[in-house]
Order: C-alpha cells, then structure tokens, then sequence
C-alpha cells in the first residue's frame, strides 16, 4: 500500500487507529494478511475511510466481531480491513415504543445487557454474543434458537445506515415498526456480508422479556422418533420459542444421552408449566423418555451443539431444508459421513428447516477429496428438496474443490447485477459471496 | 414512450390476443375505463390494453412484447390499493392477474401454501381454515385484495402488531423479471442463498417485475381469542393507553383507535354496538394459549383503566367479537354516510407520539376547513386519518391533499414514515423527501437500475418526479394523452 495512501487513512481516523504489520495478526485470515486494519471512530470517518478505498481502488473486509471471518471465499490479498469495534455506541431506545438503535460495532451481549435493564430484549440470539457485534449479526444473517417464534435479521431489523461503496452515508428503512416507503434496504442488507455496502447503524424491533423461560430436554432412542415428535408438536397449540432437533453426538455435548429433542417455551409460568406438561405427553407418545429441565446456560450453547461435538470439527456446513425433511437429512448425511468412513455431529433448528453439521477431526482419511466428497455428498441431499447448502467453516484447501456457497440459479444473474450497481468498482469484499460476488 | 397509432394498435392487439386468447385482451376506451384508477379515485390514466394472462408464460410473453415495442407495463390486483401504485404510465399495458387466483398447494406439514398472484387474501384463509391454518397478513380489504398486490406494498393490517407484514410471511416468489426472464427469488425454504431477493422484491410496488407463483407461510390457529373494546371520553387517554398496555410487557395480537366521528360513521351504516358518545375506543385482541389468556386480558384492562377508560366491553362469543371488527374494517367504506369522498393518510410514528401528533392532525385538518376521520393500528404507530371532502366543492380537493403533505410532514419530523402499508405509488412519490436524502434516492434508484433498467415496468412511481421535491399540491390530475388526442373521455 502507497505510504501516500496510509498518511491519508491515519488523517482520517487518527493515526493510532490504524494498524499495520505485525499489529495485522488478529485480521489474518486463511494466510491473507490485510494491509492495514482501519477503526474509524465515526459514520463520517468510515464514509471517509470507504471514499479513501474506492478511489485507490483497494479491497475493504468490514469487520466486526470477527466471528464469521472465516466464512466465505477468501477474502481477496491487501486492502484494508475496516474495523467496526469503535462504533460501539447505544444511540437510542425508547420503550414505548419497543425500537432501539445502536451503532454497528456494539457487541450483542453488550446490546441485550442495555435493554434488559428496562425489560426489554431483540429477539436474536446467535452464537459468541460476547464478541459478534450487531452489524456482524445482521450481515451474517446469523440466527438462535429463538429463531423458531421470534424470526431472524430480516423480521426484526426496520432501518439502517450504511456507507456505500462510494463513500455515501445512505439510510434505509426508518425508526418505525411499521413502513414501506422506498425500497426495503434492510432486506437487502441482511446477509449480503459486507459486499454492498457498510452497515454502520441499525434500528431493531424489540420485545418485551418474558415472564418465564424453560428449556426442554426429551431424549430418544432414534432421532426418527424425535423427528415424529416434532411434525406432531408443529401440528398442535404449543407456542414453543425453541425446537432443537440433536442427534446423539450433538445432544452428547448438552449432556444428554442419544438423541434428543430441545424445546423451549416462554410467557406466564402456568403458560410455561402447561406446555412443558403438554410437550411431555406429546413426546411420550412417540417415544420419547422422561424429559428434564436444562440450565439457561444451555441456551447460547444450542446454536454451536453440532460443532461443539467434537474438540476441533475439521468442517461445519450450514442447510436450509423443509422442516419436514430435517430428521431424515440428519440421518442421510450422517450416513453418507459414516460411508466414507468420516463421523458426523448433526443439530437443527428443526421447526423452521435451518441443519447444521459438523465432521469429526479425529477420524482418517482427512484429505481434501475425501472430505469434498462427504461435503458434495451433504449438498446433494438438501438440494434433492429444494433446499441448500453453505459451507460454514472448511480448511482452504476444501473451498477450491467444494463451493462454499450454492448455486443460486438464474436469481444469481439478479445478484450479480445488484452488485454491480451498487459497488462497481468492487471494493467491497470482493470474491467472498455467492456467485463471485 | 411510444405513442401508439390505430393501426399500431390493431396490429398490437392481434398479436397479444395470440398470446391470451380474444376473451383476454381489452383495447375499447371505454371497457379500459374500469382499470383507470385503484382505490384512489384522485389520479386516473388510461391503458392501450389491459389484459388477462392465465399462465407465467402468457406474463412473460407480454412483457417480452412490451420490451420490443418499448412500452410500459404495469401489473395490476384487484385494484384495492390506495397510492395509484397500479395505475398504467402514459398508455401501455395494465396486466391483471385476477385470472391468476389458484392455491395452488399446500404443505401443512411445513406450513406453506403456494399461490397465485390474483387470489383474493382472504380466500387463502378459507381454504386452510378447515384445517386449521390462516394466512395472518389481514389488510382491511382482505375481502377484495389479492396477495399479488399485497406483495407489491407489503401490505399490512390489524394483526401485525403481533405477526408481522406481508414480507414476514412470504419465502419466494416466481417472478416475471422486467425484461420478460422467469426466475424464483427464494423458494420454500428459510434463509436465502445469497442476498434476500424475495425479501427484496416484497413491496417494490411493482417496480421489480411481476410475481406469478408466490410461497406463502401458513399459521396454525391460535387456541384462544380475546377481544375487547376498552371505551374512553378523551382520545388522548386512549393514546396513552396504547403506550401502557406496551409498557406492561404486553403485545396483542391487535391495538385499533376508533375515534368519535368513525363511531358515528360506523354506528350509522353497521350498529356495531360502539358508544357514540365516546371520544374515542380501542379494539385490543389477545390470542394464543388459553391457559394465561385470562391474566393477560386483566393485565390489559388493568391498563386502560389506569390511562382513563370509562368502560371495558368485551366480546362474550364470535358473533360479538366479529361485530366489534366489522365496524373496524368497514370504517372506510362507513365514510360514505357522512361525506361524498374522502382521502386516506398513512402516515406511521413511533407509538410514544401519538397524543403529539393526533393534535397536529386535527388542527391541520382544521386550519384547512375540513373533517377527519381517524381509524388505525395504533398498537403500530400506524395512522389512517382519513379526510373528508366533497369533490364537487371547488378547491376542497386541493385542500385535502395539501393538508395531506402537512400530515406527513408532522409523520417525517417525529422521526416516523410517510406510508405504514399503502405504499408510495404515485400519490406521495413527491413527499419522498421528507424521509429520505438524495443519497438515499439516488442508492434506491441504483437498485432498481438492477431489476428494472429499461423503467418500462411500472414507470412513474415511488421516486420524486418534480424539480423541486416536495410541494403539497404536487398530485393534481393531468389529461391523459388518450384524452387530449379526443379518444377517450371522462365521464
């Protein structure tokens, strides 16, 4: 990077705010080493960080919490990384009206902690809520448990700001539960990782904090039951928040023995004591045994069971299937795991179709192919109803042979185009999303 | 945009009736007269042709023609909406999906349906009720409405308090793309692989093509319903209430302001049992389990107690409960027993400002000599006054909309939007500065570059046309081109 380009950069957002060298480590990802890791402490000084890029033509990674950095194509060599963390501000929240907006970089937890404190909580809950900062959440479109009742990114987020390509501070959506004036942004936002545009503010939609919170724990003799359990509890008036479907290596590492099914309730306690009753009967009927109560802390562990299965998982994969094929994709891909001689650890969101899998790190072969072919082998499967399949986390190696995004078909000319009205110069994490994007 | 001669459009309509068939192809001036307007009478324009494909293939092949004769094209629903966002450009063609009505599936294993464009929201509702589902999206004209064109203002309505808007039920959508290419945004399943196009497209007014397969989420009926009116002598009181039932940790189903004058209105056509002495009533409804339904509904009253309620009804069966909302969704149709015309705002605040901005309403509707009617989701911050006039008065029309653009403004300066679910068509397309910069414009544009880049579909609407942006008034109507060329006239 041109001397004459950093000077400008350090100009912008003081000079202790950018790193470089051996500073850069943290932002190494997958042997790429960015050129500067940039911490604008305004949306200004972003917006000026941004318009420094696009007219040097240099890559910029948005970054916030670090937590998916991982995820995607590699991101492409030099360039700068544009660190959120500075930008961690509450910026308002008014009860009454159940909305709050913060900056970006805010952490989750530290979010959640502000609203709590006047009763209130967003309704998202990801993993690393610790680290994984809002603005990460939304591009990520990352997801809990909860998603079950309460909805994901999109439901919840109803406006935003965001520095484009350009380096212009464009606002989407608005600070009201309720509006369709203009294009829906935060649609277009939500998941798109950074490759349209910077989220630098965001206006959620809050919920009041329930009364009453339980966890379920139901285990199995065969996830096929478990699987019966959960058609039978979406045909029937629970409203549980939570339904986790985890095969015997994923519910191992909640402590439970075999399969299991996870279901969460909130409310009134008579509400909550009246469905976990229920719940149990319901479960009985298929074959499930005595349930019990998990602690609350099982709640942020529920969205990494699969991964947490096995002590360092060689690769993680992410589907979308329909709800009514989940306990037989869990299955299938184990099965086509096992096939080729590779151990499996299987966790879904069961109620709204979301897998996630993990393979084992310490089972041979490991080599690429063989790992691709389980991988390729899983996608097949979700693809077969419809439904599709993203790489989480895989050694680089694995990424050049199994796309880590699927084809999104004829949507993905669509996406393209999207791209190249509104980065054209492609600045912004450029390779790293669906399509070559 | 072309201007098309007799014979152009001769040849032009031999050509479409090839693609739908003759039964489905209308060119008469005076049968296209019917699709001149939606459900806001105060802007008309004319078609070349309106037509009525059966198939996404007769939808692709008609905007493939439109593409070659650079015409524009313009989708069309059951003509309920309110913003002139359906109405054709300067001629061109108004494609009507109403012909487009089937379900065509249903899961109710994974809770989704499968439809047409055409069919009628509540018709979606009918088929699974039996099975115990509903489609929740329940816009007042649910009756007439059809989920195509909720999908092009995401429409919403007075359960999505607790369930959300149209895009928060939708997963995909087969979509005829501007230049006539089918493709599906989204499908069946949860999280979208790649940017959320269906999440996109949902409430692009038409703009982004035209949606001929749309999957729809299903939702189990609630075991338990209950609906009360909470009746108040000051409407400020029943503001408040709106923010203390929330301040309880409390979200209905449902929170609808009927005021004095929609109660005089709604009793007069319905006798819907409302108080007419009452300033103003709140309709709040409750669903879900029935086990804690009984504490809640205390909690509830115990809340619009506090803030002033003079009286808390609630309804003791269906008959009742359906009663009560009949006078709520009928309340627009209700102003025809007390004024020849009106014109409804849709402006949305955060709930916390609703005295504030209510007052403004009616010293802005005062100022300008007129009446207004308010009837909203207040549970949403979502406002419906509803101004009336009488058209036939000169100058009372354009009284109404420049009180209109104040309304919004006073929506705009408490940090709220100019359109809660009736969309910006071409009615407020020049209040769009209000809410947002000419960055944000300029990013939206950019985006329908993506979809749309030759404009031909659905041209003229959500952007600001004039130079300078903004001036109430901006909406008056202008001839026709059809018109001034003496082939079609008004009636």
């Amino acid at each position: 990077m041109p001397d004459a380009l950093l000077d400008k950069v350090r100009a912008a957002v003081g000079a202790p705010n950018v790193l470089t060298g051996v500073e850069l480590s943290p932002y190494v990802v997958e042997g790429r080493t960015p050129e500067a890791a940039v911490f604008p402490g305004s949306v200004d000084e972003v917006a000026a960080v941004i318009g420094l890029a696009a007219e040097a033509a240099r890559p910029v990674t948005p970054w916030g919490g670090g937590t998916a950095a991982s995820v995607g194509m590699p991101a492409a060599p030099g360039g700068f990384v544009l660190g959120l963390r500075r930008l961690s501000r509450l910026l308002e929240h008014e009860p009454g009206d159940l909305t709050a907006s913060a900056e970006a970089g805010m952490t989750v937890d530290a979010f959640q902690t502000a609203l709590r404190g006047r009763g209130q909580w967003v309704s998202l809950d990801p993993a690393d809520a610790r680290l994984a900062t809002l603005g990460g959440v939304l591009a990520t479109n990352a997801s809990g448990p909860r998603r079950h009742l309460y909805g994901t990114a999109r439901d919840l987020l109803i406006g935003l700001t965001v520095v484009t390509a350009d380096g212009a501070i464009v606002r989407g959506g608005g600070k009201v539960v309720k509006n369709v004036a203009g294009y829906d942004l935060p649609k277009l936002f939500v998941g798109s990782y950074g490759t349209l545009g910077v989220i630098v503010e965001a206006t959620v939609k809050l919920r009041p904090l329930p009364d009453h919170e339980r966890l379920l724990c139901i285990p199995f003799d065969r996830l096929k039951d478990a699987g019966a359990a959960v058609r039978a509890l979406l045909a029937g008036d629970l409203i549980p928040n939570a339904i986790e479907l985890l095969d015997a290596a994923a519910g191992a590492a909640l402590g439970a023995e075999g399969p299991a099914l996870v279901v969460g309730f909130d409310g009134l306690r008579e509400q909550v004591d009246w469905q976990c009753a229920e719940l149990t009967r319901l479960a009985a009927s298929c074959g499930g045994r005595e349930g019990r109560p998990l602690p609350d802390d099982t709640w942020p562990r529920l969205e990494t069971a699969a991964r947490a299965a096995f002590p360092a998982a060689t690769a993680f994969m992410a589907f979308s299937v329909l709800p009514s094929q989940v306990a037989d994709l869990m299955e299938q891909g184990a099965g086509a795991a096992r096939a080729r001689g590779l151990a499996s650890a299987w966790a879904a969101h069961a109620g709204v179709g979301v897998v996630r899998a993990a393979l084992a790190s310490d089972v041979r072969p490991k080599e690429p192919a063989a790992l691709a072919g389980v991988l390729t082998d899983w996608r097949d499967l979700a693809r077969a109803g419809g439904g599709h399949g993203t790489l989480e986390w895989v050694p680089l190696a694995v990424k050049s042979q199994v796309p880590v995004w699927d084809d999104p078909g004829a949507a993905g000319r669509i996406m393209e185009r999207i791209k190249a009205q509104l980065d054209p110069r492609n600045i912004l994490n450029p390779g790293r999303f669906v399509a070559g994007i | 945009m072309a201007t098309l001669t007799a014979s152009a459009k001769r040849d032009l309509r031999h050509e479409l009736e090839a693609i739908v068939g003759p039964g489905a192809v209308l060119s008469d001036p005076d049968e296209l007269l019917v699709y001149e307007s939606d459900g806001l009478t105060l802007f008309r324009a004319l078609a070349d042709f309106v037509l009525f494909p059966t198939s996404v293939e007769h939808v692709a092949a008609i905007v493939k023609l439109a593409n070659r004769e650079k015409l524009p094209f313009v989708a069309r629903g059951a003509g309920t909406g309110l913003s002139g966002g359906c109405l054709p450009a300067e001629g061109g063609i108004v494609i009507s999906l109403m012909r487009m009505n089937r379900v065509l599936e249903v899961d109710y294993d994974n809770q989704i349906a499968v439809v047409e464009p055409g069919l009628v929201n509540l018709h979606l509702s009918w088929k699974v009720g039996p099975h115990g589902y509903y489609y929740a999206p329940d816009p007042s004209s649910q009756q007439a409405c059809t989920i195509g064109g909720n999908i092009a203002n995401n429409s919403g309505g007075p359960h999505t308090l607790k369930y959300g808007v149209t895009t928060n039920h939708v997963l995909g959508l087969e979509v005829v793309m501007p230049d006539g290419e089918i493709v599906w945004l989204g499908g069946k399943t949860r999280d979208a692989n790649g940017y959320d196009l269906a999440g996109v497209f949902v409430g692009s007014e038409g703009t982004f093509g035209i949606a001929t397969k749309i999957v729809v989420r299903i939702l189990k009926k609630p075991q338990a319903v209950k609906t009360v009116l909470a009746v108040f002598d000051e409407i400020d009181r029943a503001s408040e209430a709106v923010s203390a039932v929330i301040g309880r940790g409390l979200v209905p189903a449902a929170m609808e302001m009927i005021d004095h004058l929609t109660i005089q209105a709604v009793e007069d056509a319905f006798g819907c049992g409302y108080p007419r002495d009452a300033d103003a009533a709140l309709l709040i409804e409750l669903d879900g389990l029935t086990v804690g339904m009984e504490p809640q509904a205390e909690r509830i009253v115990a809340a619009c107690r506090e803030a002033g309620a003079r009286e808390i009804r609630t309804a003791k069966n269906e008959a009742e409960r359906l009663l009560l909302w009949k006078g709520r969704k009928s309340a627009f149709g209700a102003y025809g027993r007390i004024s020849p015309a009106y014109m409804v705002m849709d402006g949305v605040i955060p709930r916390t400002k609703l005295p504030y901005v209510l007052h403004r309403v009616n010293e802005i509707v005062a100022a300008a000599g007129l009446r207004v009617g308010n009837v909203f989701h207040a549970g949403d911050g979502n406002l419906h006054p509803n101004l009336l006039y009488d058209p036939r008065k000169p100058g009372d029309e354009a009284r109404v909309v420049a009180a209109g653009a104040e309304i919004m403004k006073v929506c705009a300066e408490v940090g709220g939007s100019i359109s809660g679910e009736h969309g910006i068509g071409l009615e407020k397309s020049d209040f769009m500065p209000f809410i947002f910069s000419a960055a944000d414009l300029a990013f939206m544009h950019r985006l329908k570059g993506a979809f749309n880049p030759t404009g031909l579909c659905n041209p003229g609407k959500i952007f600001p046309t004039k130079k300078s942006c903004g001036e109430a008034g901006a909406v008056a109507y202008r001839p026709h081109p059809i018109e001034e060329k003496g082939l079609a006239q008004r009636f």
